[in-house]
Protein backbone atom coordinates (compact mmCIF):
# COMPACT_ATOMS: atom_id res chain seq x y z
CA UNK A 1 0.00 0.00 0.00
CA UNK A 2 1.68 3.34 -0.89
CA UNK A 3 0.74 6.40 1.22
CA UNK A 4 -0.28 9.10 -0.60
CA UNK A 5 1.92 12.18 0.08
CA UNK A 6 1.84 15.84 -0.47
CA UNK A 7 3.98 18.61 -0.28
CA UNK A 8 3.62 21.12 2.53
CA UNK A 9 5.90 23.98 3.85
CA UNK A 10 5.37 25.82 6.86
CA UNK A 11 7.17 28.54 8.88
CA UNK A 12 8.11 27.15 11.89
CA UNK A 13 9.72 29.11 14.94
CA UNK A 14 11.00 31.41 12.14
CA UNK A 15 12.40 28.91 9.72
CA UNK A 16 10.83 27.89 6.44
CA UNK A 17 10.24 24.04 6.45
CA UNK A 18 9.28 22.08 3.15
CA UNK A 19 8.60 18.55 3.08
CA UNK A 20 6.74 15.95 1.30
CA UNK A 21 4.34 14.12 3.89
CA UNK A 22 1.39 11.60 4.13
CA UNK A 23 -1.88 13.38 3.36
CA UNK A 24 -3.79 12.42 6.25
CA UNK A 25 -1.10 13.40 8.95
CA UNK A 26 -2.16 14.92 12.02
CA UNK A 27 0.12 18.37 12.83
CA UNK A 28 1.85 16.91 16.12
CA UNK A 29 3.68 13.60 14.30
CA UNK A 30 4.48 16.17 11.93
CA UNK A 31 6.60 17.89 14.40
CA UNK A 32 7.95 15.07 16.58
CA UNK A 33 8.56 12.41 13.66
CA UNK A 34 9.68 14.79 10.95
CA UNK A 35 10.97 17.73 12.35
CA UNK A 36 11.88 16.14 16.19
CA UNK A 37 10.53 19.08 17.81
CA UNK A 38 8.89 17.02 20.79
CA UNK A 39 7.73 19.32 23.22
CA UNK A 40 4.59 19.86 21.85
CA UNK A 41 2.85 16.86 23.90
CA UNK A 42 0.79 14.25 22.59
CA UNK A 43 -1.91 13.94 25.99
CA UNK A 44 -5.51 12.74 25.27
CA UNK A 45 -5.23 12.69 21.11
CA UNK A 46 -8.61 14.02 21.25
CA UNK A 47 -7.97 18.24 21.50
CA UNK A 48 -9.70 17.52 24.89
CA UNK A 49 -6.61 18.63 27.28
CA UNK A 50 -4.24 21.35 25.05
CA UNK A 51 -0.63 20.07 26.00
CA UNK A 52 -0.51 19.75 21.88
CA UNK A 53 -1.55 23.69 21.54
CA UNK A 54 0.60 25.18 18.82
CA UNK A 55 0.76 29.02 18.50
CA UNK A 56 -0.75 29.73 14.82
CA UNK A 57 0.36 33.27 13.53
CA UNK A 58 -2.18 35.02 11.42
CA UNK A 59 -1.34 37.44 8.52
CA UNK A 60 -3.29 40.45 10.61
CA UNK A 61 -0.74 40.05 13.12
CA UNK A 62 -3.21 37.98 15.72
CA UNK A 63 -1.97 35.06 17.31
CA UNK A 64 -4.43 32.02 17.98
CA UNK A 65 -4.03 28.54 19.65
CA UNK A 66 -4.37 25.50 17.74
CA UNK A 67 -4.71 22.17 19.02
CA UNK A 68 -2.20 19.79 17.10
CA UNK A 69 -3.46 16.67 17.62
CA UNK A 70 -6.47 17.47 15.61
CA UNK A 71 -5.33 19.63 13.04
CA UNK A 72 -3.73 18.04 9.93
CA UNK A 73 -0.53 19.11 9.06
CA UNK A 74 -1.62 20.10 5.45
CA UNK A 75 -3.85 22.51 7.51
CA UNK A 76 -0.67 24.90 8.09
CA UNK A 77 0.39 24.69 4.46
CA UNK A 78 1.80 28.39 3.90
CA UNK A 79 1.01 29.34 7.71
CA UNK A 80 3.39 30.82 9.75
CA UNK A 81 3.37 28.89 13.66
CA UNK A 82 5.19 29.22 17.23
CA UNK A 83 5.68 26.08 18.97
CA UNK A 84 7.27 25.65 22.85
CA UNK A 85 10.90 25.58 21.13
CA UNK A 86 10.42 29.05 19.82
CA UNK A 87 9.97 30.67 22.83
CA UNK A 88 13.55 31.39 23.71
CA UNK A 89 16.37 33.49 22.33
CA UNK A 90 19.13 31.88 20.50
CA UNK A 91 22.72 32.78 19.86
CA UNK A 92 24.21 32.30 16.57
CA UNK A 93 24.46 28.56 17.37
CA UNK A 94 21.20 27.84 17.89
CA UNK A 95 21.71 27.21 21.87
CA UNK A 96 18.91 29.26 23.97
CA UNK A 97 20.27 31.55 25.35
CA UNK A 98 16.88 33.56 27.47
CA UNK A 99 13.69 32.31 27.78
CA UNK A 100 10.46 34.43 27.15
CA UNK A 101 9.11 36.49 30.02
CA UNK A 102 6.47 34.21 30.16
CA UNK A 103 8.76 31.22 30.81
CA UNK A 104 10.68 33.13 32.97
CA UNK A 105 7.37 33.58 35.69
CA UNK A 106 6.43 30.03 35.18
CA UNK A 107 10.17 28.99 36.59
CA UNK A 108 9.66 31.68 38.98
CA UNK A 109 6.41 30.80 40.28
CA UNK A 110 7.44 27.15 39.76
CA UNK A 111 4.63 26.58 37.97
CA UNK A 112 5.71 22.78 36.92
CA UNK A 113 4.67 19.37 38.80
CA UNK A 114 4.76 16.89 36.08
CA UNK A 115 5.43 19.89 33.55
CA UNK A 116 3.25 17.72 30.90
CA UNK A 117 0.88 20.36 30.28
CA UNK A 118 3.24 22.99 30.60
CA UNK A 119 3.97 23.98 26.67
CA UNK A 120 0.09 24.09 25.94
CA UNK A 121 -0.27 26.61 28.90
CA UNK A 122 2.91 28.79 28.23
CA UNK A 123 1.23 28.64 24.73
CA UNK A 124 -1.83 29.47 26.03
CA UNK A 125 -0.48 32.36 28.08
CA UNK A 126 1.87 33.46 24.95
CA UNK A 127 -1.48 34.17 22.86
CA UNK A 128 -3.30 35.56 25.96
CA UNK A 129 -0.26 38.36 26.54
CA UNK A 130 0.01 39.22 22.76
CA UNK A 131 -3.63 39.56 23.07
CA UNK A 132 -3.17 42.34 25.82
CA UNK A 133 -1.15 44.05 23.70
CA UNK A 134 -3.93 44.92 20.86
CA UNK A 135 -6.57 45.05 23.77
CA UNK A 136 -6.01 45.98 27.24
CA UNK A 137 -8.14 45.12 30.05
CA UNK A 138 -8.62 46.88 33.29
CA UNK A 139 -7.13 45.77 36.01
CA UNK A 140 -10.28 44.38 37.98
CA UNK A 141 -10.78 42.39 34.75
CA UNK A 142 -7.28 40.61 34.96
CA UNK A 143 -8.14 37.30 36.94
CA UNK A 144 -11.29 36.83 35.36
CA UNK A 145 -9.55 37.29 31.55
CA UNK A 146 -6.85 34.65 32.78
CA UNK A 147 -9.50 32.03 33.95
CA UNK A 148 -10.94 32.49 30.30
CA UNK A 149 -8.10 32.35 28.62
CA UNK A 150 -6.72 29.07 30.36
CA UNK A 151 -9.91 27.74 31.33
CA UNK A 152 -9.62 24.50 28.77
CA UNK A 153 -6.15 23.64 29.67
CA UNK A 154 -6.23 20.62 31.56
CA UNK A 155 -3.42 19.93 34.19
CA UNK A 156 -3.74 16.14 35.60
CA UNK A 157 -1.56 17.04 38.67
CA UNK A 158 -4.28 20.11 39.40
CA UNK A 159 -1.17 22.72 39.55
CA UNK A 160 -3.83 25.73 38.22
CA UNK A 161 -3.00 27.95 40.71
CA UNK A 162 0.61 28.36 40.51
CA UNK A 163 0.06 28.59 36.35
CA UNK A 164 -2.61 31.29 37.46
CA UNK A 165 0.04 33.34 39.74
CA UNK A 166 2.22 33.34 37.06
CA UNK A 167 0.43 34.63 34.63
CA UNK A 168 -1.37 37.22 36.66
CA UNK A 169 2.60 38.47 37.53
CA UNK A 170 3.49 38.50 33.93
CA UNK A 171 0.49 41.07 33.40
CA UNK A 172 0.54 42.96 36.19
CA UNK A 173 4.44 43.74 35.63
CA UNK A 174 4.73 44.23 31.98
CA UNK A 175 3.91 47.77 31.25
CA UNK A 176 1.01 48.02 28.31
CA UNK A 177 -1.14 45.12 29.13
CA UNK A 178 -3.30 46.52 31.77
CA UNK A 179 -5.39 49.94 30.96
CA UNK B 1 -92.37 15.29 29.95
CA UNK B 2 -89.54 16.23 27.63
CA UNK B 3 -89.85 19.35 29.36
CA UNK B 4 -89.12 17.82 32.88
CA UNK B 5 -86.27 15.27 31.68
CA UNK B 6 -84.53 18.43 30.64
CA UNK B 7 -84.72 20.22 33.42
CA UNK B 8 -83.49 16.79 35.29
CA UNK B 9 -80.48 16.75 32.81
CA UNK B 10 -79.60 20.01 33.69
CA UNK B 11 -79.86 19.90 37.38
CA UNK B 12 -77.65 16.70 37.26
CA UNK B 13 -75.11 18.98 34.93
CA UNK B 14 -75.35 21.43 37.64
CA UNK B 15 -74.73 19.36 40.35
CA UNK B 16 -71.96 17.62 38.79
CA UNK B 17 -70.40 21.02 37.37
CA UNK B 18 -70.29 22.40 40.87
CA UNK B 19 -68.86 19.02 41.90
CA UNK B 20 -65.77 19.95 39.57
CA UNK B 21 -65.29 23.79 40.88
CA UNK B 22 -61.74 24.88 41.54
CA UNK B 23 -62.37 25.49 45.06
CA UNK B 24 -63.31 22.26 45.98
CA UNK B 25 -60.70 20.33 43.74
CA UNK B 26 -57.69 22.11 44.62
CA UNK B 27 -55.61 19.43 45.96
CA UNK B 28 -57.71 18.66 49.47
CA UNK B 29 -56.21 15.49 49.94
CA UNK B 30 -52.75 13.70 48.93
CA UNK B 31 -52.66 12.10 45.74
CA UNK B 32 -52.07 7.97 45.99
CA UNK B 33 -47.99 7.74 45.99
CA UNK B 34 -48.72 5.65 42.62
CA UNK B 35 -50.39 8.15 40.87
CA UNK B 36 -47.59 10.80 41.42
CA UNK B 37 -44.81 8.12 40.34
CA UNK B 38 -47.07 7.97 37.38
CA UNK B 39 -46.94 11.34 37.00
CA UNK B 40 -43.63 11.87 37.32
CA UNK B 41 -42.99 9.45 34.25
CA UNK B 42 -45.22 10.97 31.87
CA UNK B 43 -44.12 14.50 32.79
CA UNK B 44 -40.95 13.14 31.39
CA UNK B 45 -42.27 11.10 28.48
CA UNK B 46 -44.82 14.46 27.82
CA UNK B 47 -41.37 16.79 28.16
CA UNK B 48 -42.49 19.49 30.30
CA UNK B 49 -38.83 19.95 31.52
CA UNK B 50 -37.49 21.73 28.67
CA UNK B 51 -40.00 24.47 27.84
CA UNK B 52 -40.76 25.40 31.86
CA UNK B 53 -37.26 25.40 33.11
CA UNK B 54 -34.90 28.45 32.09
CA UNK B 55 -32.81 27.48 29.12
CA UNK B 56 -29.93 24.84 29.77
CA UNK B 57 -31.64 23.80 33.38
CA UNK B 58 -29.97 26.81 35.14
CA UNK B 59 -32.98 27.84 36.58
CA UNK B 60 -35.52 25.98 39.28
CA UNK B 61 -37.76 22.89 37.85
CA UNK B 62 -40.77 23.90 36.51
CA UNK B 63 -40.60 27.43 37.22
CA UNK B 64 -40.38 28.56 33.46
CA UNK B 65 -38.61 31.09 31.37
CA UNK B 66 -37.54 29.11 28.95
CA UNK B 67 -37.77 31.53 25.54
CA UNK B 68 -39.53 29.56 22.53
CA UNK B 69 -38.56 31.67 19.04
CA UNK B 70 -41.49 32.10 17.27
CA UNK B 71 -41.97 34.00 13.83
CA UNK B 72 -44.23 36.00 15.83
CA UNK B 73 -42.01 36.82 18.78
CA UNK B 74 -40.12 35.41 22.05
CA UNK B 75 -42.93 33.09 24.01
CA UNK B 76 -41.57 32.16 27.75
CA UNK B 77 -42.57 28.80 28.96
CA UNK B 78 -43.92 29.69 32.64
CA UNK B 79 -44.24 28.72 35.77
CA UNK B 80 -46.07 25.43 36.55
CA UNK B 81 -45.23 24.96 40.32
CA UNK B 82 -47.49 24.88 42.86
CA UNK B 83 -46.97 28.54 43.68
CA UNK B 84 -50.45 30.03 44.04
CA UNK B 85 -49.47 33.32 42.74
CA UNK B 86 -46.97 32.86 39.89
CA UNK B 87 -47.60 28.95 39.01
CA UNK B 88 -50.59 26.85 38.75
CA UNK B 89 -51.27 26.42 42.75
CA UNK B 90 -54.57 27.70 42.56
CA UNK B 91 -55.59 25.22 39.87
CA UNK B 92 -57.47 22.31 40.00
CA UNK B 93 -57.34 19.17 38.05
CA UNK B 94 -59.87 20.42 36.24
CA UNK B 95 -57.90 23.41 35.16
CA UNK B 96 -54.88 21.54 34.82
CA UNK B 97 -56.65 19.63 32.33
CA UNK B 98 -58.74 22.35 30.14
CA UNK B 99 -55.02 23.80 29.87
CA UNK B 100 -53.29 21.14 28.51
CA UNK B 101 -55.99 19.67 26.27
CA UNK B 102 -57.75 22.79 25.12
CA UNK B 103 -54.97 25.82 26.06
CA UNK B 104 -57.11 27.61 28.44
CA UNK B 105 -56.31 29.00 31.64
CA UNK B 106 -58.35 30.15 34.59
CA UNK B 107 -57.04 33.31 33.49
CA UNK B 108 -56.13 33.68 29.70
CA UNK B 109 -55.93 31.26 26.31
CA UNK B 110 -52.42 30.06 26.01
CA UNK B 111 -50.60 30.84 22.80
CA UNK B 112 -49.73 27.40 20.93
CA UNK B 113 -46.19 27.27 22.01
CA UNK B 114 -48.22 25.07 24.51
CA UNK B 115 -48.63 22.14 22.39
CA UNK B 116 -52.14 21.57 23.42
CA UNK B 117 -52.83 20.45 19.39
CA UNK B 118 -50.83 17.76 20.68
CA UNK B 119 -52.14 17.26 24.09
CA UNK B 120 -55.67 17.41 22.81
CA UNK B 121 -56.11 14.17 22.88
CA UNK B 122 -54.47 13.17 26.56
CA UNK B 123 -56.80 11.07 28.67
CA UNK B 124 -58.11 12.36 31.76
CA UNK B 125 -56.18 9.50 33.75
CA UNK B 126 -52.65 11.34 32.04
CA UNK B 127 -53.71 14.21 32.80
CA UNK B 128 -54.13 13.64 36.72
CA UNK B 129 -51.63 11.81 37.31
CA UNK B 130 -48.88 14.64 35.89
CA UNK B 131 -51.27 17.31 37.80
CA UNK B 132 -50.52 14.91 41.15
CA UNK B 133 -46.72 15.15 40.31
CA UNK B 134 -46.62 18.69 39.49
CA UNK B 135 -48.50 19.50 42.97
CA UNK B 136 -45.66 18.13 44.64
CA UNK B 137 -42.95 19.99 43.99
CA UNK B 138 -41.67 22.84 45.88
CA UNK B 139 -43.62 25.82 44.81
CA UNK B 140 -41.04 28.60 43.39
CA UNK B 141 -42.44 32.53 44.06
CA UNK B 142 -41.09 33.46 40.25
CA UNK B 143 -42.88 35.71 38.07
CA UNK B 144 -43.61 34.51 34.49
CA UNK B 145 -41.53 36.08 32.01
CA UNK B 146 -43.65 39.08 29.57
CA UNK B 147 -43.77 37.63 26.26
CA UNK B 148 -41.89 39.42 23.31
CA UNK B 149 -45.61 39.36 20.88
CA UNK B 150 -46.65 42.23 19.15
CA UNK B 151 -50.06 43.15 18.53
CA UNK B 152 -52.16 41.14 17.59
CA UNK B 153 -50.49 38.16 18.19
CA UNK B 154 -50.19 39.46 21.45
CA UNK B 155 -53.82 39.52 22.09
CA UNK B 156 -54.66 36.32 23.58
CA UNK B 157 -58.66 36.62 23.43
CA UNK B 158 -57.87 36.73 19.32
CA UNK B 159 -56.66 32.84 20.11
CA UNK B 160 -60.12 31.67 20.49
CA UNK B 161 -59.96 31.94 16.67
CA UNK B 162 -57.22 29.69 16.40
CA UNK B 163 -58.31 27.23 18.61
CA UNK B 164 -61.50 27.13 16.62
CA UNK B 165 -60.09 26.55 13.63
CA UNK B 166 -57.13 24.51 14.33
CA UNK B 167 -57.60 23.01 17.08
CA UNK B 168 -57.58 18.56 16.04
CA UNK B 169 -59.47 15.63 18.00
CA UNK B 170 -56.79 13.89 16.90
CA UNK B 171 -53.27 14.07 14.37
CA UNK B 172 -52.84 12.12 10.85
CA UNK B 173 -50.81 8.84 11.51
CA UNK B 174 -47.59 9.08 10.26
CA UNK B 175 -47.29 5.19 9.46
CA UNK B 176 -49.88 2.34 9.44
CA UNK B 177 -50.57 -0.40 11.39
CA UNK B 178 -52.77 -1.65 13.98
CA UNK B 179 -50.29 -3.84 16.48
CA UNK B 180 -50.96 -2.96 20.47
CA UNK B 181 -47.25 -1.45 20.18
CA UNK B 182 -48.38 0.72 17.43
CA UNK B 183 -51.12 2.04 18.82
CA UNK B 184 -49.47 2.68 22.46
CA UNK B 185 -46.99 4.36 20.02
CA UNK B 186 -49.58 6.57 18.26
CA UNK B 187 -50.12 7.90 21.61
CA UNK B 188 -46.38 8.18 23.20
CA UNK B 189 -45.56 9.96 19.79
CA UNK B 190 -48.82 12.24 19.02
CA UNK B 191 -50.12 13.10 22.28
CA UNK B 192 -47.09 12.56 25.09
CA UNK B 193 -43.94 13.31 22.77
CA UNK B 194 -45.75 15.99 20.91
CA UNK B 195 -43.23 14.91 18.28
CA UNK B 196 -45.03 16.39 15.19
CA UNK B 197 -44.86 19.76 16.96
CA UNK B 198 -41.41 19.95 15.35
CA UNK B 199 -41.17 18.05 12.71
CA UNK B 200 -44.00 18.98 11.22
CA UNK B 201 -43.93 22.58 9.29
CA UNK B 202 -45.62 25.26 10.23
CA UNK B 203 -48.40 27.49 8.18
CA UNK B 204 -48.83 31.43 8.25
CA UNK B 205 -51.10 31.16 11.05
CA UNK B 206 -48.91 29.18 12.91
CA UNK B 207 -50.32 26.00 13.02
CA UNK B 208 -48.91 22.74 11.94
CA UNK B 209 -49.43 21.91 8.62
CA UNK B 210 -50.97 18.62 8.65
CA UNK B 211 -50.90 17.68 4.86
CA UNK B 212 -47.22 17.42 5.46
CA UNK B 213 -47.52 15.83 8.91
CA UNK B 214 -44.04 14.61 10.20
CA UNK B 215 -42.07 15.40 6.81
CA UNK B 216 -39.86 18.09 9.00
CA UNK B 217 -39.21 21.76 9.42
CA UNK B 218 -36.37 22.70 8.44
CA UNK B 219 -37.39 26.24 10.20
CA UNK B 220 -37.78 25.18 13.34
CA UNK B 221 -33.85 26.92 14.29
CA UNK B 222 -30.71 27.45 12.53
CA UNK B 223 -30.69 23.43 13.45
CA UNK B 224 -34.46 21.99 11.28
CA UNK B 225 -35.97 19.25 12.67
CA UNK B 226 -35.88 16.25 9.63
CA UNK B 227 -38.02 13.69 8.46
CA UNK B 228 -39.42 11.42 10.37
CA UNK B 229 -42.10 9.76 8.19
CA UNK B 230 -40.82 5.69 7.65
CA UNK B 231 -39.91 6.78 3.77
CA UNK B 232 -37.65 10.02 5.58
CA UNK B 233 -36.24 7.63 8.15
CA UNK B 234 -35.24 4.68 5.90
CA UNK B 235 -34.25 6.99 3.05
CA UNK B 236 -31.50 7.79 5.85
CA UNK B 237 -30.89 4.17 6.81
CA UNK B 238 -33.02 4.23 10.34
CA UNK B 239 -34.23 1.20 11.50
CA UNK B 240 -36.73 0.33 14.21
CA UNK B 241 -34.01 -1.29 16.32
CA UNK B 242 -31.74 1.94 16.09
CA UNK B 243 -34.89 4.27 16.56
CA UNK B 244 -35.05 2.95 19.60
CA UNK B 245 -31.44 2.99 20.30
CA UNK B 246 -31.30 6.20 19.44
CA UNK B 247 -34.32 7.70 22.14
CA UNK B 248 -32.90 5.25 25.07
CA UNK B 249 -28.83 6.35 24.69
CA UNK B 250 -29.35 9.66 22.22
CA UNK B 251 -26.51 7.92 20.41
CA UNK B 252 -27.16 5.32 17.25
CA UNK B 253 -24.89 4.05 14.18
CA UNK B 254 -27.04 7.02 12.18
CA UNK B 255 -25.37 9.67 14.87
CA UNK B 256 -26.12 11.07 17.94
CA UNK B 257 -28.96 13.66 18.71
CA UNK B 258 -28.01 17.47 18.17
CA UNK B 259 -30.06 20.70 18.32
CA UNK B 260 -33.20 20.91 19.97
CA UNK B 261 -33.57 16.93 19.57
CA UNK B 262 -30.73 16.94 22.65
CA UNK B 263 -32.54 18.25 25.42
CA UNK B 264 -35.45 16.08 24.24
CA UNK B 265 -33.17 13.03 24.82
CA UNK B 266 -31.73 14.46 27.78
CA UNK B 267 -35.12 15.10 29.93
CA UNK B 268 -37.25 12.70 28.10
CA UNK B 269 -37.24 10.24 26.08
CA UNK B 270 -33.86 8.38 27.83
CA UNK B 271 -36.43 8.24 31.25
CA UNK B 272 -38.85 6.47 29.08
CA UNK B 273 -40.05 2.65 29.73
CA UNK B 274 -38.16 0.01 27.28
CA UNK B 275 -41.95 -0.69 26.37
CA UNK B 276 -42.77 3.21 25.73
CA UNK B 277 -39.55 3.75 23.60
CA UNK B 278 -40.25 0.44 21.07
CA UNK B 279 -43.72 1.82 20.67
CA UNK B 280 -42.65 5.25 19.38
CA UNK B 281 -39.82 3.68 17.25
CA UNK B 282 -43.13 1.17 15.76
CA UNK B 283 -45.10 4.15 15.81
CA UNK B 284 -42.68 6.03 13.25
CA UNK B 285 -41.39 3.09 11.04
CA UNK B 286 -44.75 0.86 11.16
CA UNK B 287 -45.58 -2.28 11.29
CA UNK B 288 -44.20 -3.27 8.33
CA UNK B 289 -41.36 -0.96 7.95
CA UNK B 290 -40.01 0.19 4.65
CA UNK B 291 -36.38 -1.36 4.25
CA UNK B 292 -33.26 0.94 5.02
CA UNK B 293 -31.35 2.13 2.18
CA UNK B 294 -28.56 1.43 1.38
CA UNK B 295 -25.84 4.02 0.72
CA UNK B 296 -25.99 5.57 -3.19
CA UNK B 297 -23.03 5.76 -5.00
CA UNK B 298 -22.52 9.66 -6.42
CA UNK B 299 -20.99 10.74 -9.12
CA UNK B 300 -18.98 13.77 -8.48
CA UNK B 301 -16.02 16.23 -9.68
CA UNK B 302 -13.37 14.02 -8.74
CA UNK B 303 -10.58 17.42 -8.43
CA UNK B 304 -13.59 18.99 -6.21
CA UNK B 305 -13.96 16.04 -3.89
CA UNK B 306 -10.12 16.03 -3.58
CA UNK B 307 -10.33 19.88 -2.47
CA UNK B 308 -13.17 18.70 0.12
CA UNK B 309 -11.24 16.01 1.15
CA UNK B 310 -8.27 18.06 2.06
CA UNK B 311 -10.05 20.26 3.99
CA UNK B 312 -11.99 17.30 5.91
CA UNK B 313 -8.23 15.93 6.83
CA UNK B 314 -7.31 18.92 7.64
CA UNK B 315 -9.58 20.10 10.38
CA UNK B 316 -12.23 17.32 10.46
CA UNK B 317 -10.50 13.50 10.42
CA UNK B 318 -8.40 14.10 13.98
CA UNK B 319 -11.39 13.51 15.53
CA UNK B 320 -13.66 12.10 12.95
CA UNK B 321 -11.39 9.61 11.68
CA UNK B 322 -9.63 9.32 8.28
CA UNK B 323 -12.28 6.95 7.21
CA UNK B 324 -15.20 8.84 8.85
CA UNK B 325 -15.56 5.99 11.53
CA UNK B 326 -15.71 8.33 14.28
CA UNK B 327 -14.47 7.52 17.62
CA UNK B 328 -16.20 5.96 20.65
CA UNK B 329 -16.77 9.22 23.16
CA UNK B 330 -15.48 11.54 21.10
CA UNK B 331 -17.34 11.89 17.80
CA UNK B 332 -19.87 10.18 15.87
CA UNK B 333 -19.73 8.54 12.80
CA UNK B 334 -19.35 10.34 9.35
CA UNK B 335 -20.06 7.12 7.31
CA UNK B 336 -24.05 6.35 6.78
CA UNK B 337 -24.64 9.74 9.28
CA UNK B 338 -28.10 11.03 9.15
CA UNK B 339 -27.35 14.29 8.67
CA UNK B 340 -25.07 13.63 5.56
CA UNK B 341 -27.67 11.15 4.08
CA UNK B 342 -30.63 14.50 4.60
CA UNK B 343 -31.38 15.20 0.93
CA UNK B 344 -31.64 19.17 2.84
CA UNK B 345 -27.97 20.65 3.51
CA UNK B 346 -28.88 22.53 6.46
CA UNK B 347 -27.99 20.83 9.47
CA UNK B 348 -24.71 19.98 7.94
CA UNK B 349 -23.59 23.33 6.88
CA UNK B 350 -24.91 25.13 10.30
CA UNK B 351 -23.60 22.27 12.32
CA UNK B 352 -20.12 23.00 11.04
CA UNK B 353 -20.42 26.57 10.96
CA UNK B 354 -21.29 27.04 14.80
CA UNK B 355 -20.03 23.47 15.70
CA UNK B 356 -21.93 21.86 18.91
CA UNK B 357 -21.66 22.08 22.37
CA UNK B 358 -20.35 18.92 24.85
CA UNK B 359 -23.29 15.94 24.92
CA UNK B 360 -23.69 14.28 27.72
CA UNK B 361 -25.15 10.86 27.35
CA UNK B 362 -26.44 7.53 29.41
CA UNK B 363 -24.15 5.46 31.04
CA UNK B 364 -21.60 7.99 30.58
CA UNK B 365 -21.53 8.39 26.75
CA UNK B 366 -19.92 11.28 26.07
CA UNK B 367 -19.39 13.39 22.32
CA UNK B 368 -16.83 15.86 22.71
CA UNK B 369 -17.36 19.62 21.88
CA UNK B 370 -16.97 20.19 18.38
CA UNK B 371 -15.63 23.75 17.08
CA UNK B 372 -17.24 25.76 14.47
CA UNK B 373 -15.60 26.49 11.46
CA UNK B 374 -17.29 29.65 10.33
CA UNK B 375 -13.96 31.85 11.18
CA UNK B 376 -11.82 28.99 9.84
CA UNK B 377 -13.00 27.87 6.87
CA UNK B 378 -14.33 30.39 2.92
CA UNK B 379 -17.78 29.94 1.85
CA UNK B 380 -15.83 27.98 -0.57
CA UNK B 381 -14.06 25.40 1.54
CA UNK B 382 -17.17 24.79 3.11
CA UNK B 383 -19.13 24.13 0.25
CA UNK B 384 -16.61 21.79 -0.87
CA UNK B 385 -16.14 20.37 2.87
CA UNK B 386 -19.77 20.07 3.05
CA UNK B 387 -20.00 18.20 -0.90
CA UNK B 388 -17.41 15.61 -0.09
CA UNK B 389 -18.73 14.56 3.28
CA UNK B 390 -21.95 14.43 1.23
CA UNK B 391 -21.15 12.22 -1.58
CA UNK B 392 -18.93 9.91 -0.17
CA UNK B 393 -20.41 8.98 3.24
CA UNK B 394 -23.97 10.52 2.72
CA UNK B 395 -25.24 9.00 -0.36
CA UNK B 396 -26.40 12.69 -1.45
CA UNK B 397 -25.35 15.35 -4.51
CA UNK B 398 -22.72 17.42 -4.25
CA UNK B 399 -24.35 19.93 -5.06
CA UNK B 400 -24.23 22.79 -2.12
CA UNK B 401 -22.68 26.34 -3.37
CA UNK B 402 -20.48 28.51 -1.74
CA UNK B 403 -23.76 30.99 -2.16
CA UNK B 404 -25.77 28.62 0.37
CA UNK B 405 -23.11 28.56 2.66
CA UNK B 406 -22.65 32.24 3.08
CA UNK B 407 -26.59 32.54 3.37
CA UNK B 408 -26.40 30.10 6.42
CA UNK B 409 -23.55 32.23 8.24
CA UNK B 410 -26.15 35.40 8.86
CA UNK B 411 -29.62 33.48 8.64
CA UNK B 412 -31.18 33.14 11.93
CA UNK B 413 -34.48 31.38 12.19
Amino acid sequence: MTIAQQALTVHINGQNVTLDVPEGLMMIDFLHEYLNLTGSRFGCGQGVCRACTVILDNTDGTSEEIRSCITGAHFFNGKKIRTIEGHGKKNDKGEVVAVSPIQQKFLEHYSFQCGYCTPGFVNAATVLIEKLQREPVAKEQVEETITHALDSHLCRCTGYVRYFEAVKDVILTTPGLIK
Amino acid sequence: MIKSTLLAVAGLAAVLLSGCSASDSVASKPAPADQIKRGQYLAQAADCMVCHTAKDGSGAPFAGGYPIHSPFGVIYGTNITPDKEHGIGAWSADDFFTAVTEGITPKHRLFPAMPYASYKSMTREDSDAIYAYLMTKKPVALANKENGLSFPFSFRPGLFFWQSAFLKDQLPDVSSGASAEWQRGRYVTNVLGHCAECHTPRTMAGNLDLSQSYQGNPKLDRIGAPDITPSGLAARGWTTTDLATFFAKGVAPQGSAYGEMYPVVHFSTQHMSGKDISAIATYLMGDTPPAPQPLKTISADAALLKAGQRTYIAVCAGCHGLEGQGKPNVSVAMKGNSTLRDINPQNLIVSTLDGIAEQKFPNNVTMQEMPGFARTLSDLEMSQLVNFLRATWGGQAADVSAEQIKAFRSEKH
